[in-house]
């Protein structure tokens, strides 16, 4: 599985991209199919005329290819599969619809007609099922506690960068440290990167200092790690666990695109208790299941939104929704950019831009972005740089931890998980029958507290 | 078709005509904060080449290692990022469409009627020998040997007014070499993962797989 994360980058193949935006559409009809009892039959080529109403699966993309900036309920189309409608795109008429939230990059079912030719007339956009929750055996949850009980399980989740954008003052992390060691004490930490991030307004100005208290000064970016902030780090308690997962933006890592290697802990020369996961990753901390993507979906997805009471929901809820529905951690595409104004001469269409940063997204890749085995995680943690929350949505807990410092030094935030540990006795497990007999879901929405504390 | 497609070696390209299309090396000074354009042990208006490093000609600041390995670095993942930014040109030169959509035809235009051949604006072979450039700048042979390209041209506003002769290149590289080779690592870590550079056998020989 981390394996195939390693392959080399900076080769993009348009063909290989294409196949996989095919695949995507693809991958959702027959899921469209079963759920809603449907039959082949029912599906239709949307972008040709036709006087019944018929099913159509595809992407979300605007009306025109160079649209940029924001859409509006009238410029949107729909991107059809190859064998849907040969790749054709339609324009989406959606008078009739009351309600919705749609974004470039998301697939979506559709009930409609076309019967001009000109455009596909809605009339119902069907909602995708959510994917199932993971489950245990009673043997598995028994093993895992092994009688212990009552031991609730404590996770901190952080998010950097870790250093003011003014100085590369590591006082807060060295603090940290210490609070973790002497009062927080939790079982395992989930730390996202950047560590060193590349579009530091100090790296541009190349206003490096010189660090005090080391012998030899760091050459590199990779040197400034290892001499400086790896030692911070090593000393967190070797009892804890430390899951170190990268961003693109960091200088740490050769593999600059989304989905992103692991760190190699040994060149980064940290301790045996800190283990290294590519981004995004999925893993299990006892039975529960963590999602953990680093690109800021939060951030990226420039929702059209129609009616009241779509619009009048928290964004984040309606996001979160989207990711899951969608069943990968960044469904958004094209991926955002960041970029930068340097100059407008003085006819005004005339601007030059400077691109700062993006989502870096390998497009032929973006499989190893989906969820593992079309289950959603019981927690799922996508960092962004807006406000810090924890919410429970359909059942999954979704946390932004918030970055570390933030640009101008002030403080930032950390996320502390408490996770009662699984009885199946105290009621609060969901028993389930399956032809492998009875199973447990994991309710862990209903077992855990999240707090967002102040570093 | 034919014969305009035929194309020299890659390896056999001259550094010149291969680096053409990459653009400079901005360093900013950190003291003073004026930018200017690194061109390797060369002449400039705006930065020496001394026996401690780098030096500001405005405000006679010596950079450290640092602070050109950091500038460096991050030259490198902007141009990596403004690659993944994965924009698209269309080669039809009355379209000319310029978009990061991307068709489930990968390479079909998707203006209307339009029957040109999408490609990346930023390719992986123009990323390769911008790598390739900032690798060159610190080559200690290619700065004594005086193969790199120039950064300016006679005639440019900012052609340098004095000039470096060969010999005190040579020794300046020499003395400098700690320092580029700490550059050129900078570099090779981008290199090292830079799929351009391997070829894969793999693909060329799947008909030979049952």
């Amino acid at each position: 599985e981390p394996k195939k994360y390693r392959f080399r980058t900076m080769r993009q193949n348009l063909v290989e991209s294409a196949d996989y935006l095919d695949d995507q559409i693809e991958s959702f009809v027959p899921i469209v199919q079963e759920h809603y009892q449907l039959s082949k039959d029912d599906f239709g080529d949307p972008t040709i005329q036709s006087q019944s109403e018929i099913y159509a699966v595809g992407r979300i993309v605007p009306d025109s290819p160079t649209t940029e900036g924001f859409l509006n309920p009238e410029s949107l189309a729909l991107e059809t599969s190859r064998i849907s409608g040969i790749g054709r795109r339609i324009s989406l008429n959606l008078t009739e619809v009351n309600d919705f939230s749609l974004f470039c990059g998301q697939i979506v079912a559709l009930k409609g007609k076309n019967v001009s030719g000109d455009y596909f007339l809605v009339t119902e956009i069907l909602s995708l099922p959510y994917p199932n929750s993971p489950v245990s055996t009673t043997e598995d949850i028994q093993k895992l506690y092994n009688g212990k009980t009552d031991r609730t399980s404590k996770i901190i989740v952080t998010s950097g960068p870790y250093t003011p954008a003014t100085s590369f003052d590591l006082t807060y992390l060295a603090e940290f440290v210490d609070k973790v060691n002497t009062s927080i004490k939790p079982h395992a930490i989930v730390m996202f990167g950047p560590f060193i991030d590349v579009t530091n307004p100090l790296i541009a100005s190349g206003n490096l200092p010189n660090f005090p208290n080391v012998k030899v000064q760091p050459k590199t970016l990779d040197e400034v790690f290892s001499k400086v902030i790896a030692p911070i780090l090593s000393q967190i308690n070797s009892k804890i666990q430390v899951v170190l997962i990268p961003s693109t933006r960091d200088a740490l890592t050769k593999h600059a695109a989304y989905p992103q290697d692991s760190f190699n802990r040994n060149i980064l020369q940290l301790p045996k208790n800190f283990k290294c996961f590519a981004n995004p990753a999925t893993f299990q901390i006892n039975e529960s299941f963590f999602g953990c993507s680093n690109v800021d979906v939060f951030k990226d997805m420039k929702e059209v939104t129609k009616g009241g009471t779509i619009t009048l929901r928290n964004r984040f809820d309606r996001i979160s929704e989207h990711v899951l529905n969608q069943r990968r951690f960044y469904p958004v595409f094209p991926g955002g950019i960041k970029k930068k104004l340097i100059s407008s001469s003085d006819s005004k269409d005339k601007k030059i831009y400077e691109h700062l940063s993006g989502a870096d997204l390998e497009v032929a890749y973006l499989g190893l972005t989906e969820f593992v085995s079309s289950f959603t995680p019981d927690v799922m943690i996508i960092p962004s740089e807006l406000q810090q929350f924890a919410r429970v949505i359909q059942n999954v807990i979704v946390i932004n931890p918030g970055v570390f410092v933030k640009a101008t030094g002030v403080r930032g935030s950390y996320a502390q998980l408490s996770i009662l540990p699984a009885n199946i006795d105290d009621g609060k497990l969901t028993k389930v029958e399956s032809p492998d007999g009875e199973v447990y879901l994991h309710n862990v929405w209903k077992r855990a507290r999240v707090d967002l504390i102040t570093i | 078709n034919g014969i305009d497609t035929l194309q020299p070696l890659e390896t056999t390209v001259a550094d010149i005509e291969r680096f053409k299309d990459s653009s400079a090396l901005e360093l900013t000074c950190p003291n003073c904060a004026n930018k200017f354009l690194f061109g390797g042990i060369i002449a400039s208006n705006f930065y020496t080449m001394c026996y401690n490093g780098l030096q500001c000609k405005n405000c006679e600041h010596i950079f450290s290692p640092l602070q050109i390995t950091s500038q460096l670095e991050r030259c490198i993942r902007s141009h990596i990022s403004l690659y993944y930014a994965g924009w698209l040109v269309c080669d039809d030169k009355t379209c000319g469409t310029v978009t990061r959509q991307i068709s489930v035809f990968g390479k079909r235009c998707l203006s209307d009627g339009c029957t040109g051949v999408m490609r990346y604006k930023y390719s992986d072979k123009k990323l390769y020998n911008q790598l390739l450039y900032f690798d060159s700048l610190f080559d200690c042979e290619k700065n004594k040997n005086q193969l790199l390209k120039p950064l300016y041209h006679s005639g440019d506003i900012d052609y340098p007014i004095s000039s470096l002769n060969e010999s005190s290149i040579k020794v300046l590289s020499e003395q400098n070499r700690d320092l580029f080779e700490t550059n050129r690592s900078v570099v090779q870590k981008y290199l090292s993962d830079c799929a351009r550079r391997y070829v894969d056998l793999g693909s060329i020989f799947e008909f030979m797989r049952e």
